[in-house]
């Protein structure tokens, strides 16, 4: 943790302890209080939101390597499910009066299942899944229902992204409905003073053009030139394209699979073709294929046509072993790309996005304490947001990415680099392609802080590029700090 | 000509809305006439973005003649239509179309090199700022055989006023929903579908991409099931597009088939061989029942009454002159006060006036009587009171018909609402005053006593004679006879007094003889004039109120009569609104029997 995050992370927890004594009286806010505090020492809760059948929980899955997501209750409803890190797998399920009590589970092909006679007619409004995952030691996720679900079985799902740190907004394509959902997701104080947490994904990108063996490719230039948008990007710190199904299937991927997928690649090239032309092909009962038919369908589940399409072409082409086809289709499939930006966005940005959560929880209990004692939490709320140096590079990088502030040539980059839009380690900030001694960073950063104290008095410069220079300026000190301490 | 029975009920349509005002209706309807008579079937495509709309075109065409994929995002509506070579046509405002179908202003048209299609559709050719739509011609069988193919951008949100706006521009006859069958149908396709099977005769679920999709045909299910629910029946036809295409580059059949394309190719080809009959009726059917349902809307439910009506309904009329009426009532009762009112007043006040000034004229009477004789005076003081009194009654008589013009003003204010100014108060013309002076007759000198020589001469006596009877006896004591000198001395002395004390007190009571007598006199001068004062009151009064109540009586008729008007006029537009109903319910029943006829038997002869 560097120097600048470890002040943060003191204000905050100063900030609590200001508020516990305001509030010491005030049973609910003390428990609310007690909550926030709790959450402070938990990894980074990302929500994963978005349209109905969009395929969050195929993310979720991704993510944890497993098939788990969805767990219907008996009525078929999803509700709000967490994921934790855990030594066994668990179900818990919470009720509205906040009574919790463990479920039996079973495994299936489409994931983990509980008995529905046990969830159906429950007031059950959450269920929290402990499993035993790496990915989920810095991340907890949230699986949501979709948005618009239009049956009545709403879900508080703005309550979950109001007090999840992150969000993942997973989405087939974007929509001016789906930036108007994540614009109306911002409110508050605090929203508006530590700008975006969020990170699209474009789910179904293996549909993208038809399912075409080129499709994940198409989708991540799609995705980027998403990113380059403005208006875009003023919502979001990245776009990726997700092929859902290839991942899973890539985390998944069982020997059987890989000797099936062999088969059918070592079939003549005409028989390939003909076969895999269309689901419907692939799936019939009777086709020259030398894969029985119910593995065969199996498989097209599993991976989607477009995903047979891929295995078969790589296995083909070169992928000798089940573990080189499984890691080429998770690379393929852009769910180390997802990985790498929640890692950059997320979780190495796990003190200021705790500290934003924590402020926006103090910021709804200053609402709720009564008179004098609610307005002077909310002020000492608003004064850190302004002043903390750590949300003031989120806001010039939430700036710069909408386009706001500009820098001409290599200084934008530069400048997002300097200021954590990458990652907030000194060699990443730095830009260091390969391992520095301490002295080697110090003499780089020296560098950086002088052509941007530089660049924080060229008269040539706008008012505003002067002031995110001297932004930049303040977070190249912050560094030399962090170096001569370490 | 054998003419169609259809286009009897839409120039019926048309008639209607032309005799309800309507002109966009009317507009609206022959627009679609317009439509109907051509024989072309006009197909639009439309649904949310990257459904695989220009795709599916190109599947029924066979050949890419929309640009298509994920770079390429369709931006303005395209039109493709048959041609002998390919041609690619941008066209800028479209045409603004008079009454009769006919365009005023040709629309601004750019031909452009085929190979620029994907631009121009994409509304990335620069230089062409404010195009509407692209034509593309092209030589296919599918075109030449009268179909047209509309191609459109994406709808984002599927907003029902935007999806009205696309289907109007395009004419349609049959309306194709786009939908990918890799993700169901999501709520705001379901009601969109709803929406437009409302206003087109022909709506049809395309689903679309059903090679990708292992679980098409379930989804296909699905969808119906799901429109079915809210009462939508669409054709519901799941298609590949890439496998027609694929296969039309093989020339494999079989692969044709898996496509869905010959079913749906199937069903537009019926339509075209329909169009003019089978689907022109229910398109008219459909057409029809809208339009009823516009005109007979505002005939069922009068304009709630605080609306500013620019030219009120008859029903609000009516109600208007019972407002009148009532009003009028209520004017008529306050006009009637104020004029008693005023009146009683009036009369009061003149009465203490004249009282007033008599009373002044009789206390200068006293005055002067107190030291004048009435003898001596007599004459020029009769003058005097005449005067003063006539002065009175003039001063009070003006004063009268002042406050006269001023009470009928107060009056006639009541009907300045009506529109009659405040000056149309009778005039007075006064009678001749002349009887008054002359009944007020001439003060009588009163009977006065004078004192005349002789009564003077005896009373000097009697007065003289009590002086020398008193010196003379007091003399007589002194030895002088009775009458000396001095009895005689002191006799002339008393009785010089004795007559000045007697004419002093005639004089008293000359005095207060006249005083009565005038008093008197004013008195009667008083009772004359307030009488008259008073008939002249009650004379002015009945006047008035002749004249008012004429005017109100007046009024009132005309307001009864205007009540009378409005109300035959309301129950007239009852009338004629039942009757239009009527009409309607007769083209309804038309529109009706048209859709239910079956084939065939439905070509009747015209004029
Ligand atoms: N081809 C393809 N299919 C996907 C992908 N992701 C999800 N799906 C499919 O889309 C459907 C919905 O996926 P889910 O992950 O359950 O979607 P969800 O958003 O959690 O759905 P709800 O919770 O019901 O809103 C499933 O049938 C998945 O198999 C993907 O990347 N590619
Ligand atoms: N596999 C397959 N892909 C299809 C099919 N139809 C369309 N596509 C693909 O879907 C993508 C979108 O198709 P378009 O026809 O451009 O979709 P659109 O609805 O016109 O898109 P916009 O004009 O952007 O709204 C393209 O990449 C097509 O190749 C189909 O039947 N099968
Ligand atoms: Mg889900
Ligand atoms: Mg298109």
């Amino acid at each position: 943790m560097s120097r600048s995050t470890r002040t943060l992370d003191d204000a905050v927890r100063q900030l609590m302890q200001e508020a516990w004594n305001l509030s010491r009286e005030d049973g609910r806010a003390a428990a609310q209080l007690d909550h926030l505090y709790g959450r402070l020492q938990e990894p980074v809760h990302l929500a994963v939101v978005g349209p109905a059948r969009s395929g969050k929980s195929t993310v979720v899955n991704g993510l944890i390597g497993d098939q788990i997501a969805p767990l219907p209750l008996g009525d078929g409803h999803d509700v709000v499910t967490r994921y934790a890190d855990g030594p066994q797998p668990r179900v818990t399920a919470r009720t509205a009066d906040g009574a919790a009590r463990e479920l039996a589970t079973t495994r299936s092909a489409h994931g983990l299942r509980m008995d529905p006679r046990t969830t159906r007619r429950s007031a059950i409004t959450e269920l929290r899944v402990t499993w035993p995952a790496r990915s989920l030691r810095h991340i907890n996720l949230v699986d949501t229902p979709g948005t618009d679900a239009d049956d009545g079985h709403h879900a508080p799902v703005e309550h979950v992204t109001g007090e999840a740190d992150a969000i993942l907004y997973a989405s087939q394509e974007i929509r001016t409905t789906d930036l108007q959902t994540l614009q109306t997701a911002q409110h508050g104080a605090v929203a508006t003073a530590a700008p975006v947490n969020t990170v699209i994904v474009l789910t179904h990108a293996d549909e993208i053009g038809g399912g075409r063996i080129d499709a994940l490719l198409t989708a991540r230039q799609l995705a980027r030139r998403h990113q380059r948008d403005p208006a875009i990007a003023a919502m979001c710190t990245g776009v990726v394209a997700y092929g859902g199904l290839v991942a899973l299937a890539g985390r998944t991927l069982s020997d059987a699979d890989f000797t099936a997928v062999a088969a059918i690649a070592a079939a003549p090239r005409e028989t390939q073709d003909a076969c895999l032309m269309s689901a419907d092909r692939f799936a019939g009962d009777d086709g020259p294929l030398p894969v029985d038919p119910d593995v065969r369908r199996r498989l097209l589940h599993r991976l989607g046509i477009h995903g047979v399409r891929l295995a078969t072409t790589l296995a083909r082409t070169g992928c000798a072993t089940r573990a080189e086809l499984a890691a080429e289709l998770i690379r393929r499939s852009g769910l180390a790309e997802l990985r790498e930006v929640i890692n950059g966005c997320f979780v190495e940005r796990r003190t200021i996005l705790k500290a934003r959560t924590a402020l926006a929880g103090l910021e709804r209990l200053a609402g709720r304490l009564p008179g004098q004692d609610g307005v002077h939490l909310r002020a000492r709320v608003e004064q850190l947001l302004a002043t903390a140096h750590d949300f003031r590079e989120l806001r010039l990088l939430a700036a710069m990415r909408s386009g706001q502030v500009a820098f001409t040539g290599d200084a934008g980059t530069e400048a997002h680099r300097l200021l954590g839009g990458n990652g907030t380690d000194a060699a990443v900030r730095l830009g260091a392609e390969h391992e520095l001694s301490g002295g080697e960073l110090w003499d780089l950063t020296a560098d950086a802080l002088h052509r941007w104290q530089q660049h924080a008095e060229d008269p040539r410069l706008g008012l505003h590029q002067r002031r995110a220079a001297t932004a930049v300026v303040r977070s190249c000190e912050g560094m030399l700090v962090a170096l001569g301490d370490g | 000509m054998i003419a169609p029975i259809w286009l009897d009920v839409l120039d019926e349509t048309a008639r209607l809305s032309a005799a309800h005002g309507r002109t966009d209706l009317v507009e609206s309807v022959q627009q679609k006439r317009t439509q109907l008579l051509d024989p072309r079937l006009r197909v639009v495509v439309v649904g949310e973005p990257k459904q695989g709309k220009s795709q599916l075109i190109n599947g029924l065409l066979n050949a890419p003649a929309c640009p298509v994929g994920d770079e390429l995002t369709t931006v303005l509506p395209t039109i493709v239509t048959h041609a002998d070579t390919p041609t690619v046509t941008l066209v800028h405002t479209p045409p603004v179309r008079n009454r009769h179908g006919g365009a005023i202003a040709e629309a601004d048209r750019t031909a452009l090199p085929v190979d620029q299609v994907a631009a121009a559709v994409g509304g990335k050719l620069g230089g062409h700022p404010g195009a509407a739509h692209v034509e593309i011609g092209l030589p296919r069988a599918l075109l030449g055989s009268g179909i047209v193919l509309i191609d459109t951008p994406g709808l984002d949100v599927l907003d029902p006023a935007q999806l009205d706006a696309l289907t109007a521009f395009a004419r349609a006859d049959i309306v194709l929903v786009a939908s990918d069958v890799n993700s169901e149908l999501s709520p705001s396709e379901i009601s969109t579908i709803g929406h437009l099977a409302q206003s087109h005769a022909r709506v049809v679920l395309v689903l679309t991409k059903i090679d990708m999709s292992p679980r098409w045909r379930d989804v296909t299910e699905q969808s119906r099931r799901r429109l079915a629910a809210i009462g939508v029946r669409p054709a519901v036809i799941p298609v590949s597009a890439d496998l027609r295409l694929r296969a039309a580059g093989s020339n494999d059949s079989t692969v044709n088939a898996e496509s869905g394309f010959p079913t749906l190719l199937a069903r537009l080809n019926t339509d075209r061989a329909a169009k003019t009959d089978e689907l022109a009726r229910a398109a008219v059917g459909q057409l029809t029942r809208t339009v009823i349902e516009q005109l007979a809307a505002p005939l069922r439910t009068e304009p709630p009454e605080a609306e500013p009506a620019p030219a009120p309904g008859p029903i609000s009329r009516l109600h208007e002159a019972q407002r009148t009426v009532d009003e009028l009532r209520r004017c008529s009762v306050r006009w009637q006060h104020t004029l008693n009112d005023e009146m009683a007043d009036l009369l009061s006040d003149l009465e203490y006036d004249l009282r007033d000034r008599t009373r002044k004229i009789l206390r200068k009477v006293d005055e002067v009587f107190d030291k004048a004789d009435p003898l001596s005076d007599w004459h020029t003081f009769a003058q005097w009171l005449d005067e003063n009194l006539l002065e009175a009654d003039e001063a009070n008589h003006g004063w009268m018909l002042q406050r006269f013009d001023v009470i009928g003003r107060r009056v006639a204010e009541h009907f300045l609402a009506y529109g009659y100014p405040d000056d149309t108060a009778p005039r007075w013309s006064p009678t001749s005053r002349d009887h008054l002076t002359e009944n007020v007759p001439l003060m009588e000198q009163p009977h006065v006593e004078r004192f005349t020589y002789a009564q003077k001469f005896f009373t000097g006596l009697r007065g003289s004679y009590g002086g020398i009877l008193i010196f003379g006896l007091a003399t007589s004591l002194a030895g002088m006879p009775l009458i000396n000198p001095v009895s005689l001395g002191a006799g002339a002395l008393f009785g010089g007094k004795t007559v000045l004390d007697e004419s002093r007190a005639l004089l008293k009571r000359r005095q207060a003889t006249v005083k009565a007598a005038s008093q008197r006199h004013v008195d009667d001068f008083f009772l004359l004039v307030s009488k008259d004062c008073r008939d002249m009151v009650r004379q002015l009064q009945r006047l008035l109120r002749d004249h008012y109540t004429a005017l109100t009586e007046q009024l009132q008729q005309q307001i009864v009569e205007s009540l009378r008007r409005a109300k035959l006029a309301a129950d007239a537009d009852v009338a004629e609104r039942d009757q239009q109903m009527r009409q309607l319910a007769v083209l309804q029943e038309q529109a009706r029997r048209l859709a239910a006829t079956p084939t065939g038997t439905t070509a009747g002869t015209r004029a």
